[in-house]
């Protein structure tokens, strides 16, 4: 069972005076006892000193009767003296107290020497113990007797006993008296600290409306006379007003308790109320818990402000692309967001804590471990871009890493951002091809330009050959085969100059519709040849437009001649038309039962001298011409393979171009 | 620490027992009366009580000693308590020696038939000697003699010479008697009676005091004798006196005589002796030489017989 705190005081308490009664007791009253017997032996002394002093005059004068007197009235002084008498300097008895003569043997039962003060002899009886004293009477230096006295030992024994059974009574009473007091005492202590511990358990549990400290008998609003009611500490009988923010009194300093103590404690009201360091100790245990109560209600709101700013935060971070880390100074892994999770393939908790080591690969770990360890030592920010393996083969990375610093001198980690920059590499890369084919596009305009006219003397001489030579000989074949490379030659000039948009514009008003039947009319008996059937469908309405009508009917020609070639024979080619998503603008589809295109090289086809086909069959340039004169009039053109209007195992390829009608231009207006 | 405490409290519990005191034993049952045994060839010699039996002892011991090494007699000082039994005992020759003021001696010798045998020399160098009256010294009603009729008078004993009988015959010769005294007092109590007479006027209950000469030199230690002064001094008359009792061996008188004769202040022991005693010298004396005193005593109307 364990004890309680006022138990334990009173054990306490008891155990200690009951120690100490008993080190009195046998310790102390044996002292007491020890400097009684001294004190009834220097009592005896005394008695012989003083008593041998009187004696003096009487013995000089002879004065029995004096000297008679004077030992009567000693014995009669004390019922503890047990004889006195006198002897003169020759050790006769001159005087005494014994009623049946002077017992012999006492005379020389103790002497004292000339030059002592006295000398003490107990005596032994029979019946009792005698202390007995002798001291010398002196007169002038002149030894004139021997006084003796004779006191009771038994009754000195009486005297100590006596203080014994008094010390012992005492320290009993002391004992209980201390109990009582010490009860009265302790009861409201052990009371207070007991409420102060139920306070604390219900504060524990939550509940900070405890109130420990006693009330008082006058209040602050009572000593300053006081009227304000909006002040907090007015009719605020649970907690005294210097324990409280905010009050009204004129002579209160501002603030919190620190602020004010100094100048309550030399308050009236403080002065008045200021209990002793128990009630101080509830009262500041109320002020405590009030402000504890104040304190975790900040704290929660605080918190939720907190978790609401975390939760934005981290939706910001998740909600952005790039991907985002923050590592301490150790290389490990705090925060990172959505985008890093992904693109690692794993959970944040998986993320959390661990280092390169963990995430990476070895040897990009060595290499991240390097530039983390480099920007924590140097603290100069890294800018780069990394080419590291993804779930869909290589990908490009911008990465910037920045440290971030706690102090002046103190690095606590590093922010690593990163993009995905592959879309925008391979951009790159299509604007480097492009700016290359422009250069070449521009080379072979000049060249084509130049060549043009020679090719066109070498034509017009060959053809005149043709027609001076027999047409059976050897010569005819070979100028024909002059006239026909030079013609093709020719063609590739023209398909040059326009890639190159060198060619001059004519821009006017037309229906798309009648430019359509102008091309199907050339080239339809030619592909029925090869059983390649053209099926169109055009849009009731005219559908007029602003633009060059014979480049955009080259455009068509190109596409119907590339389906054409890619049904080589037995296939349909489709045409439709009508108006786009609105009608300013104008929606082309020409799609066929062709081979189709493969994946890989339907990224090439308006490259500029891209061909499937043969050497003598096409110049790749159609396709590069047909997508710069459909970007000339503003358009745009998609291929698809398989078409999208077909089933996606089948084969064919579909062209759509959307064209803007341009109405609303004036003439001229075209891009380039 | 745990047996620190049980050596604490054996300590406390035995550090207080004692060893018990060893007792002689002794009978009381056997026991015999006391009965004095009278001393035989003891020359006994006595200092009139005018000082305490402890002031006495203390004056004459160290002469007797030199008086019983001198002469080889078995003296022995004793001590009357009043001046009225030192003259009885010389009466019932109980005294043989008596060493006494000038009006005691006339008296013991007209009533006993003592005999004078030797007198002293005062520490003044005088072998005689006064009486003075003295008053508070801020009394300004007592400037002269003549000042002191309707005053309280303390005197030191109506056996005293210096002290009453030489002041009494110096205010008779200037025409003061007893009558014209408000109150005559005599000093209570045996011994010290001098002393009692300064001190009585020094803390005002008597207007005027009379003592022998020298007495305020003896309480210069007790008082400020300059708060007392001597208002008149009387004639001076025979110092005090060494006398036999009747009927004592001559040879003895002689011997003491020789003895005292012997007394040279000059030397060192003898010196200690005499200062003890208050006196230079003691030089030879016959009756006559009190004559004086008698003629005293018979004009101030003091019989020998009272």
């Amino acid at each position: 069972m364990k004890l309680g705190f006022r138990s334990k005081i009173y054990l306490g308490f008891f155990s200690l005076l009951l120690i100490q009664g008993l080190v009195i007791f046998l310790w102390v009253s044996q002292v007491m006892k020890d400097s009684m017997l001294e004190e009834i032996k220097n009592r005896g002394v005394s008695i012989g000193v003083s008593l041998s002093a009187r004696m003096v005059e009487p013995m000089l004068a002879m004065d029995f009767l004096r000297m008679k007197v004077l030992v009567d009235e000693t014995v009669q002084l004390d019922n503890g003296i047990f004889y006195t008498f006198v002897l003169d300097e020759k050790g006769n008895p001159l005087i005494h107290t014994f009623k049946h003569g002077f017992p012999v043997e006492l005379k020389t039962a103790n002497t004292v020497q000339d030059g002592q003060k006295g000398s003490m002899q107990l005596l032994d009886t029979g019946d009792q113990l005698i202390f007995d004293y002798a001291v010398p009477v002196i007169i002038n230096d002149n030894r004139l007797g021997t006084l003796r006295l004779g006191l009771f030992q038994t009754q000195a024994e009486k005297m100590v006993n006596k203080i014994m059974f008094t010390t012992i009574v005492t320290i009993i009473f002391a004992i209980l008296m201390a109990g009582i007091v010490g009860t009265l005492l302790l009861k409201p202590v052990t009371k207070s600290i007991k409420k102060l511990h139920d306070s604390s358990e219900q504060a524990l549990r939550g509940d900070l409306d405890v109130r420990t400290a006693p009330m008082l008998k006058k209040n602050c609003w009572d000593i300053m006379q006081c009227s304000q009611k909006e002040c907090p500490a007015y009719e605020n009988q649970c907690h005294r007003c210097w324990y409280m923010a905010g009050t009204l009194c004129t002579s209160c300093v501002e603030g919190e308790y620190a602020k004010r103590i100094d100048s309550c404690q030399q308050c009236q009201v403080y002065k008045q109320c200021s209990g002793d360091e128990i009630q101080s100790l509830a009262e500041s245990f109320d002020a405590m818990t009030l402000s504890l109560k104040g304190n975790l209600s900040d704290l929660k709101t605080a918190e939720s402000i907190l978790n609401e700013q975390k939760a934005l935060l981290q939706t910001i971070l998740d909600a952005i692309p790039d991907f985002i880390s923050l590592q301490d100074n150790e290389g490990c892994y705090v925060s990172v967001n959505r985008a890093f999770c992904e693109m690692l393939n794993k959970n944040k908790e998986e993320i959390i804590g661990k280092a390169n080591g963990d995430l990476f690969s070895k040897t990009l770990a060595e290499m991240f471990n390097k530039e983390d360890k480099s920007i924590l030592e140097t603290r100069i920010p890294l800018v780069k871009e990394n080419r590291v393996p993804g779930l869909k083969g290589l990908k490009w990375l911008h990465v910037v890493k920045i440290p971030v610093l706690e102090t002046k001198n103190y690095v606590k980690g590093l922010v690593c951002s990163g993009r995905d920059i592959t879309k925008l590499k391979a951009v790159q890369e299509q604007l480097t091809q492009s700016q290359k084919m422009e250069s070449v596009g521009r080379l072979a305009a000049g060249v084509a330009h130049e060549i043009n006219t020679p090719l066109g003397i070498i034509l017009g001489y060959a053809q005149l050959l043709l027609e001076d030579v027999e047409k059976d000989g050897q010569m005819y074949e070979d100028v024909a085969t002059i006239a026909k490379q030079t013609k093709l030659c020719s063609k590739i000039v023209v398909d040059l100059l326009n890639f190159s948009r060198s060619s001059q514009k004519n821009i006017t008003k037309f229906n798309i519709n009648e430019a359509i039947k102008e091309v199907l009319s050339m080239v339809e008996h030619t592909f029925s040849l090869n059983h390649v059937i053209v099926k169109h469908e055009y849009d009731k309405n005219p559908l007029l437009m602003q633009g060059d009508k014979e480049k955009l009917k080259q455009v068509f020609i190109n596409l119907l001649n590339n389906a054409f070639d890619a049904i080589k024979e037995n296939g349909s080619i489709f045409i439709n038309s009508g108006f786009g998503k609105t009608q300013s603008e104008i929606k082309i589809s020409i799609s066929d039962t062709g081979c189709g295109i493969s994946k890989d090289n339907i990224k090439k086809i308006f490259e500029p001298f891209y061909t499937t086909k043969g050497p003598d069959q096409g110049t790749g340039l159609g396709l590069s011409v047909t997508f710069g004169i459909i970007k000339e009039h503003n358009g745009t053109i998609n291929v698809y393979s398989p078409p999208l209007s077909g089933k996606k195992e089948g084969n064919g390829t579909q062209f759509i171009v959307v064209l803007p009608t341009g109405l609303n231009m004036k003439k001229g207006e075209l891009n380039g | 620490m745990k047996y620190g405490w049980v050596f604490l409290l054996c300590f406390l519990l035995f550090s207080g027992c004692g060893e018990n005191e060893s007792a002689i034993k002794v009978d009381l049952t056997e026991r015999e009366q006391v009965i004095l045994k009278e001393e035989h060839g003891v020359i006994t010699y006595a200092y009139l009580p005018q000082y305490s039996h402890t002031i006495s002892h203390f004056r004459h011991h160290s002469l007797i000693q030199y008086l019983r090494k001198e002469t080889g007699l078995n003296i022995k000082q004793i001590f009357p308590d009043t001046f009225d039994e030192h003259m009885k005992m010389v009466g019932q020759e109980k005294i043989d020696i008596s060493y006494s003021n000038p009006f005691i001696y006339i008296k013991i010798a007209h009533r006993y038939g003592a005999k004078a045998f030797a007198r002293i020399v005062e520490m003044t160098g005088k072998d005689k000697f006064r009486g003075q009256i003295i008053c508070r010294a801020d009394n300004s009603s007592i400037k002269n003699i003549y000042d002191c009729r309707n005053k309280r008078w303390i005197a030191v004993d109506s056996t005293s010479a210096g002290g009453y009988l030489y002041p009494l015959g110096h205010f008779i010769d200037h025409g003061i008697t007893k009558k014209d005294f408000k109150e005559i007092a005599f000093a209570p109590g045996p011994g010290g009676k001098q002393e009692k007479v300064v001190l009585s006027v020094y803390a005002g209950k008597y207007d005027i005091g009379t003592i022998r000469e020298g007495t305020l030199d003896v309480v210069s230690d007790k008082i400020n004798i300059n708060k007392i002064k001597v208002v008149s001094m009387s004639n001076p008359y025979p110092g005090w006196v060494y006398a036999a009792r009747k009927n004592l061996d001559k040879k003895i008188v002689e011997k003491l005589n020789q003895a005292f004769r012997k007394l040279d202040f000059n030397n060192k022991e003898h010196r200690e002796i005499l200062e003890a005693a208050s006196f230079i010298k003691v030089i030879n004396s016959v009756d006559k030489d009190f004559d004086p005193v008698r003629q005293l005593a018979e004009r101030v109307g003091m019989s020998l017989e009272e």
